[in-house]
């Protein structure tokens, strides 16, 4: 088998998002907000700011730090909430059939009618800016996709042998459907959800880019390049590494996403057996 | 109230470049591309269903009003009437019309004007110019009811009308708002917001909504050789960067500068040359809610004032694109005193204060404030840090601008960041502090102080401009003593232009509002604005 | 056929009338009202009666059900009701901005198409090759960046740098204009596209009629563009059609930043305005583009392959 590597990139690089995240407190070198120097502002890389400072004096590395943690919680959040909120009302729908599964199928129409970005932006408009409103806004709209596989996966799964004689057995819909049905469709559920953590980190810089964001001065790398934007010529680093650390999380998140619907594809499998 | 003098003119000080521009023969012809950069749309095409200075760019090209704003003297003249003669009790006032016609051919008369003002004022039609007509005698028994006509509008004949108001003070300050043109009154009213029908120098052409609208000179416009141009595109730009690119790229031929791009087109040989500076009459501030028990103690609030570097704040944050200020009233006022201090920065005597009020630790606040990064988020993130270092916790609440107003009017913040009108009329903003002037109208913090109550009501009285000047002056010193808010910057307004550009004003009220008949382009423009 | 079609339009009655109840639940209890709105620039004090009788006027003095009521009663009949911020019918707000709409999807699309399908071909001939993994991080990469970002840089070097394009507005009869904000938009179904194209052809690579092929000794080059493109363009109009019916709402920040006259930046600004009947307005055309190409992508693909049981 030859080496996945897509697969190990995208683990590398998760792995490092995590990592800075997670111990941000200890590798930053700078308080991300009190730490500001105005008098140092827009300062380029240099051994005190390797990173440079952004327009308020900060310290741009121990910001993107912090930021990782930001970003992290929105994207892994995020899509907890929606894969739970998908999953339950896929499985569910294609489990009971019936008046529920059209409501389902309805709601699920709906909510992929309405651009997530326009439904996010609402809700934020609603609750306000911060984390816990970004974590609302972008954990209700983008269940439609996991719903439908979800839902699409329990209605092959239903008629098969061992749940039919799980119900012969006497098992309870909801013993069945968390113990049959479940540890068969968490695969394809899981590789969704990672797929969907670049898409929510992108998500909260396109918010932030519309004035909706994380509550400032946290950092967060959506309102960081935001901030940033008009630095492009003056202060160019401020701008140039929340991209990139933007842009590595989202690759990483994706590669890996890939990496494990190959690993769960039967048709790859067979072929690179 | 009284006329203001010429002493605004001290407002317009605009740069030696623009005074060079003007030397020369104005060339007619050509295209100019301008710039809307509130926004990436505009409200409506009728200016006077809309409140926004985004929408007053494109109305200024479109419409005239009986005055208009002359930004070199800094007050208002006359434009759609040749003369004027006030009555001996100063307050009737008789104006003798231009001969003027409107973009579709009708023909300027005093039936008009009445028209025009009388929709205006009319409640029924909820226009926000109303605003402009309350000067005007018998207007509010109109708007009540209980008057079918406004009194104070009389026609004389079919060129002179007669107008009567309430007070002493020049109704040229009201009637020269752009958002009181004069509209045609044979012309179908449901189409002003489409088909413009005014006055101005140039006609709708092309208008995409959300993008750009293309205006072509009219020739019959009133003013004798003017305008010069042929075209004129006002594109809708809001996003500063997009801005910037399409600038340098030769795209547009201004743009309203924010403090990044003021710095860097500063240090740029070959931008530096073409930046048009005014103090506009704004005061940006943080106001203190006296609701929050902490704000009730004048030595809390001063120490607010005394923990800010804003001098710093305004030289790396705002790249000097403003002026530190002292009291509420600008540079620029006549009533500004010249010999006050602002606030120093002395972080050791606001923890004094602090010790004394008994907020040595504890004090903690937020800031309710837009994106905006000359007075929202952006200067609270600056002042955290620096607050922080006085034992003083702050907190943002970022709010969008229709959020920011709704929640001041219902009193519901701790404190505010916001950028608020402070002239050109003195008297008129220091009453947004009168004890009387409720906080929906203009009296945000509640301010209440029976000295400055006194001084206020003094000024209103005083019919000498020198004197009134010195109460207001004054009244402006007791507000800085009491620190209602903590006094920030007065905006200097910046918009840079293309070489071939000329006959831009200084306009301290809003330097994108321009008066594009004076405006010309000469042989070097490139061959797109031919 | 009809049948389906009939019971696909009937389906968007529904859908619309939810997406019409969740935006009208959302602003009714969303902070700032259109008169605050009037008030943000902090200059021009609107007065306390113009905005009584504005709240008069536009009925929002009236009770939530009341207002839902009338405006439900007003769509029953294709009336979109009154805009608050231009005083005109919303739909004379909406109309002109369809069009540029329509125009900067199909032209994403467009370079979504041609850069993403060759890209996802080239990437399943080898699968786990340098060159798959190659072009795939290309085409993830493009998923990757925050799009107003990628614009702003697209701006730096194709109009400020090279001088080749201008970098913002929007021109009836260019296709210069377009390019820009296109690809901006157009990176990340590009991306898209290049991974289901993969996906479809090693699919299909796989599949009995190939291997049988194959066996008989027919060369990779003539198989892909024989039996497999035959085959994947399927998956991949599908996937173009979903593409472009959800781009429309998908284009807000480009549009904004290149100052595009389309609906997404009319909503941006209908909501910061609070201008809540355009708001509903552009919604339910956002929505119905999305229900009427998907209808057809379904309607198309059924009739291109007639396995596909129609119900």
């Amino acid at each position: 088998m030859r080496l996945r590597f897509n697969l190990v990139l995208g683990l590398l690089l998760a792995a490092i998002v995590i990592i800075a995240g997670v111990f941000a407190a200890w590798i930053a070198p700078y308080h991300p907000i009190i730490d500001a120097d105005l008098m140092n502002s827009e300062m380029p890389p240099s051994w005190e700011h390797w990173m440079g400072t952004d327009g308020q004096g900060r310290d741009v590395f121990s910001r993107v730090l912090y930021g990782a943690q930001v970003s992290l919680t929105v994207g892994l959040v995020s899509q907890l909430i929606n894969s739970c909120i998908g999953t339950a009302l896929g499985v569910s729908a294609g489990y009971f059939g019936g008046w529920w599964d059209d409501l389902v199928n309805g709601l699920t129409n709906v909510m992929l009618a309405i651009p997530s970005l326009v439904f996010a932006l609402a809700i934020m408009a609603v609750l306000g800016p911060g984390l816990p409103s970004l974590l609302i806004a972008l954990g209700l709209t983008n269940w439609s996709w996991t719903c439908r596989i979800a839902r699409s996966s329990t209605l092959s799964l239903k008629n098969q042998g061992f749940v039919q004689a799980a119900k012969v057995a006497g098992f309870g819909d909801g013993n069945i459907m968390r113990t049959q049905i479940l540890p068969n469709i968490i695969g394809p559920v899981l590789v969704m959800a990672t797929l969907g953590i670049g898409g929510a980190v992108l998500a909260e810089a396109a918010l932030s880019f519309l004035g909706v964001g994380i509550r400032p001065p946290q950092p967060s790398w959506g309102n960081m390049l935001t901030d940033a934007r008009e630095l492009l010529r003056a202060a160019p680093w401020a701008a140039v590494f929340p991209g990139l650390a933007i842009f590595i999380t989202v690759l990483g998140f994706n590669l890996l996403g890939d990496g494990m619907r190959d690993l769960l594809d039967p048709h790859m499998r067979t072929r690179r057996a | 109230m009284l006329t203001r003098l010429g002493l605004i003119a001290a407002l317009s000080l605009g740069t030696a470049t623009i005074a060079m521009a003007q030397d020369a023969t104005p060339t007619d012809g050509g295209k100019l591309v301008f710039t809307a950069p509130y926004g990436n749309s505009i409200t409506s095409l009728d200016i006077t269903a809309t409140p926004h200075t985004q929408d007053e760019i494109v109305a200024k090209a479109l419409n005239r009003s009986l005055y208009k704003w002359n930004p070199e003297k800094g007050q208002p003249e006359l434009d759609l009437a040749e003369s004027v003669e006030k009555s001996d009790d100063g307050k009737t006032y008789t104006y003798k019309l231009k001969e003027a016609t409107f973009h579709n051919g009708d023909k300027l008369d005093a039936d008009d004007v009445l028209w025009s003002y009388n929709r205006l004022a009319d409640p029924k039609k909820a226009l926000p110019g109303a605003e402009q007509m309350l000067q005007i005698a018998g207007v509010s028994e109109f708007q009540a009811g209980t008057a079918d006509q406004i009194s104070g509008l009389k026609k004389i004949d079919d060129m002179t009308v007669e107008i009567t108001v309430t007070n002493l003070a020049d109704p040229g300050w009201n009637l020269m708002s752009n958002y009181a043109p004069i509209y045609s009154k044979d012309y179908a009213e449901d189409q002003l917001a489409s088909k413009p029908n005014g006055l101005g120098p140039f006609k709708m052409a092309n208008y995409v909504a959300g993008s750009k609208i293309e205006l072509v000179k009219f020739e019959d416009y009133f003013e004798e050789g003017k305008p010069h141009l042929d075209k004129l595109d006002i594109m809708l730009m809001g996003e500063a960067s997009a801005r910037d690119v399409a600038f340098r790229n030769g795209e547009i031929d201004v743009n309203i500068l924010g403090p990044v791009q003021y710095e860097a087109y500063g240090q740029d040989d070959a931008l530096k040359d073409n930046i048009l500076e005014v103090a506009e009459v704004y005061t940006r501030n943080i106001g203190f809610n006296p609701k929050v028990e902490a704000f009730q103690d004048k030595r809390v609030r001063q120490a607010i004032n005394y923990a800010i570097n804003k001098d710093l704040i305004v030289e790396k944050l705002l790249k000097n694109k403003a002026y530190p200020a002292v009291s509420w009233l600008p540079v620029s006022s006549p009533a500004f005193d010249r010999n006050a201090e602002p606030y120093a920065y002395d972080p050791e005597k606001s923890k004094e204060l602090l010790k004394e009020a008994g907020y040595e630790t504890g004090l903690s606040f937020s800031v309710t404030a837009t994106p905006n990064e000359s007075w929202g988020v952006p200067i609270v993130e600056a002042i955290i840090p620096m607050l922080s270092k006085v034992g003083v916790q702050v907190t943002t609440d970022p709010v969008e601008s229709a959020v920011l107003s709704d929640k001041i009017l219902s009193d519901n913040f701790e404190t505010f960041i916001w950028s608020n009108s402070s002239g050109p009329d003195a008297l008129k903003y220091l009453t947004c502090f009168y004890s009387k002037t409720s906080q929906t109208a203009c009296n945000y913090v509640k301010f209440s102080n029976p000295e400055f109550d006194k001084l206020v009501e003094q000024a209103g009285s005083e019919t000498d401009p020198a004197k009134q000047a010195d109460i207001l002056r004054q009244a402006n010193n007791v507000l800085q003593e009491e620190a209602p808010v903590w006094f920030f910057n007065y905006n200097k307004a910046v918009m840079a232009y293309q070489p071939w550009v000329h006959g831009l004003k200084p306009n301290s009220m809003e330097l994108a509002i321009q008066d594009y008949e004076d405006i010309w382009i000469d042989a070097d423009a490139p061959a797109s604005r031919k | 056929m009809l049948r389906f079609i009939l019971r696909r339009t009937l389906q968007i009655i529904p859908t619309l009338l939810v997406v019409v109840l969740i935006i009208f639940v959302i602003f009714s209890v969303v902070p700032g009202s259109f008169i605050s709105s009037l008030m943000s620039e902090g200059r021009n004090a609107t007065n306390a009666d113009v905005m009584a009788h504005l709240n008069q006027q536009f009925g929002l003095d009236k009770p939530l059900l009341v207002r839902l009521g009338d405006y439900l009663w007003g769509l029953a009949q294709f009336d979109l009701g009154i805009s608050y911020r231009t005083r005109e019918p919303v739909w004379n707000v909406i109309e002109p901005r369809l069009w540029p709409s329509i125009k900067l999807a199909l032209a994403a699309m467009f370079f979504a198409a041609i850069i993403g399908i060759p890209l996802g071909f080239i990437a399943a001939l080898k699968p786990g090759s340098m060159i798959d993994s190659g072009t795939m991080m290309l085409a993830i990469s493009g998923l990757s960046l925050p799009e107003f970002w990628f614009g702003l840089l697209l701006m730096y070097v194709f109009a400020l740098q090279l001088g080749w394009l201008p970098s913002f507005g929007y021109q009836a009869d260019s296709i210069r204009h377009i390019i820009l904000p296109a690809i901006a938009l157009g990176v990340s179904p590009m991306a898209l596209l290049a991974r289901t194209t993969r996906a479809g052809v090693l699919d299909v690579m796989n599949a009995d009629f190939v291997r049988t092929a194959r066996a008989k000794g027919l060369s990779e080059p003539r198989l892909v563009r024989g039996h497999v493109a035959r085959n994947v363009l399927v998956l991949v109009l599908t996937t173009l059609g979903l593409q472009v019916g959800s781009l429309m709402g998908q284009a807000i920040v480009i549009e904004k930043l290149f100052s595009w006259p389309g609906i997404g930046s009319l909503l941006v600004d209908s909501v910061a305005a609070r201008d809540i009947p355009v708001v509903q307005g552009a919604v339910i055309v956002i929505v119905l583009w999305f229900l009427v190409i998907n209808m057809l992508v379904d309607v198309a693909y059924a009739a291109i392959d007639p396995r596909i049981k129609v119900t």
